[in-house]
């Protein structure tokens, strides 16, 4: 297996680096987790579900406390098993999330929540933070009036707008939680396009972490293959492509299958 | 103006540890939730045109205009129950006349800030609880603490100061309201005249009975918007937890009201000094 942490990449270009991870503390889910990522790059993490992919995400932006490991999001150094609030402002700031489902909340309007982040770590003043989000919407394809609830917006209107929220702090690392998950395959390769142009123009690195294999057939550099909480196989599509595993074999023929 | 910032009582520590535990058990969870709402609530004091005021505003027009109809009705029937009862136990001494003294001084005191906060507790206890059960199981709770927003700021914080504004303006009114029901049944069913019951309410009631009233109505305030939030923001991650932590937070909001009420009664009859 290729190691991903022996890359000579300087630390300015590294969007993510996580060694040895295992966590949460007390009931490990997942196991010795390394990961590489850089400014620019595309992670795919590919598991099936119950894999730990969720949960990888979760240590990623310290809403689980780890048992071991160290994790760097744009050169800053987080301790996941003592975090502490000051770390985890730092690292938080650095690395937009997009969860399963979009997760906006839905009592407030689609506006207010894309300025929340602004308002809280840039002490934006509302007039500037809503001009803020209506760019950022725009940059998502999204138009709204000010009192547009996410509700009125369908399923991936929600994710677009998630997405701008997860983009509004300019972070040079995205975490995609199963971004296309029940979206219509023309819908789904639509929010891929707006993605990878935003990456080609804003330069930070993604991880998506998916059991969908369309995203094997996207523009990932490298996939790393997620089973039973430890990563089993790592690698570009066609060198996974060529294994025997079982469960590699599983995941990335079905779309043949199919 | 930006209050100082601690690590304790702002973000991810004033709810709940980040893996989702509640270190100390329930205890000490509510302990966590209550330093870190009345932070923000001094910060929504002190800042009114904050981040969070908006939310201040609807959650008072939920919380508050919302339970209007409620506390009314069952006001007046108070005021109607009360004098029956006691009038009836008043009569085998003949003194069937004083009943509005009564009503006067124990409804502004007892039952009107009383009643209010347990048809509070009712009405919005559980929908505190399941929206912050519904918020947590959509992972709503999550994405804010993605981001560093601390849920006890942009959540907690607005209720507990739009309870805390409402449950002493529905006080009032329901001690108006009490009185209407009391006058209703002594006008109209014991047969005395309104001068009379009118005389009766003047003589018994005081500001300082009133106030007594008010300041009990924030106290129940308080017990009532940690509770039922500390049972929101502490479940798990299923859809079945929404239905239980509803259950939980009208069952324990109603102990903490009424263990609240007897406290204060306790304070009162032990210290008489410190009744006014």
């Amino acid at each position: 297996m290729q190691s991903s942490t022996s890359s000579p990449l300087s630390s300015s270009e590294r969007a993510l680096e996580v060694h040895h991870l295992s966590g949460p503390s007390g009931s490990p889910l997942i196991f010795d987790i390394d990961l590489l990522v850089s400014r620019g790059e595309t992670l795919l993490v590919l598991g099936p579900i119950q894999s730990g992919k969720s949960m990888l995400m979760r240590h990623l932006v310290g809403l689980e406390c780890a048992e071991t490991g160290t994790i760097a999001v744009d050169g800053h150094t987080f301790d996941p098993t003592k975090p502490d609030e000051k770390g985890l402002r730092k690292l938080r700031a650095r690395a937009g999330v997009l969860f399963e489902g979009s997760a906006l909340l839905r009592r407030i309007s689609v506006l207010e929540n894309v300025e929340l982040p602004l308002l809280e770590h840039r002490h934006s003043s509302r007039a500037q933070a809503r001009d803020a989000a209506r760019e950022l919407l725009a940059e998502v394809g999204i138009e709204v009036d000010d009192s547009t609830m996410p509700v009125e917006l369908g399923r991936a209107g929600q994710r677009r707008v998630a997405l701008a929220r997860a983009l509004a702090l300019r972070p040079h690392l995205l975490l995609l939680d199963e971004p296309t998950l029940g979206l219509d395959s023309q819908a789904a390769h639509n929010f891929d396009e707006t993605l990878h142009a935003l990456q080609t123009r804003y330069n930070f690195g993604i991880v998506i972490f998916s059991h969908e294999i369309r995203h094997a057939y996207g523009p990932a550099n490298e996939i790393d293959v997620l089973a039973g909480g430890r990563i089993v196989a790592r690698g570009t599509r066609e060198s996974l492509l060529q294994s025997d595993d079982p469960v590699i074999h599983g995941l990335l023929h079905r779309r043949e299958r199919e | 103006m930006r209050p100082r910032r601690s690590a304790y009582l702002t973000g991810e520590w004033s709810a709940r540890h980040p893996a989702g535990l509640r270190p100390g058990g329930r205890f000490l969870s509510r302990g966590r939730v209550a330093v870190g709402a009345l932070h923000w609530l001094g910060w929504i004091i002190v800042s009114p045109r904050s981040v969070v005021s908006g939310g201040v505003t609807r959650e008072l027009e939920t919380l508050g205009v919302g339970a209007l109809r409620l506390v009314g009705s069952a006001s007046i029937l108070v005021g109607l129950i009360a004098t029956f009862q006691v009038a009836y136990q008043l009569k085998q001494y003949g003194a069937e006349s004083v009943s509005a003294l009564a009503i006067g001084w124990f409804g502004t005191r007892e039952v009107g800030p009383l009643v209010v906060a347990l048809l509070v507790v009712t009405r919005s206890a559980s929908a505190i609880a399941g929206e912050f059960a519904a918020m947590t199981s959509n992972g709503e709770i999550d994405a804010l603490r993605a981001m560093s927003l601390d849920p006890v700021k942009y959540l907690v914080a607005p209720k507990l100061a739009a309870l805390c504004i409402a449950l002493p303006a529905l006080t009032i009114i329901a001690d108006g309201l009490i009185t209407l029901g009391g006058w209703l049944g002594t006008t109209f069913f014991l047969g005395f005249n309104s001068r009379f019951y009118l005389e009766q309410i003047r003589t018994s009631l005081a500001m300082s009975d009133l106030a007594i009233g008010v300041a009990k109505s924030i106290l129940f305030a308080f017990v009532i918007a940690i509770i039922a939030s500390d049972e929101g923001l502490g479940v798990d991650r299923r859809v079945a937890a929404i239905g239980e932590a509803a259950s939980r937070a009208v069952v324990y909001c109603l102990l903490g009201v009424l263990a609240a009420d007897t406290l204060i009664n306790a304070i009162f009859y032990f210290i008489p000094a410190l009744v006014l």
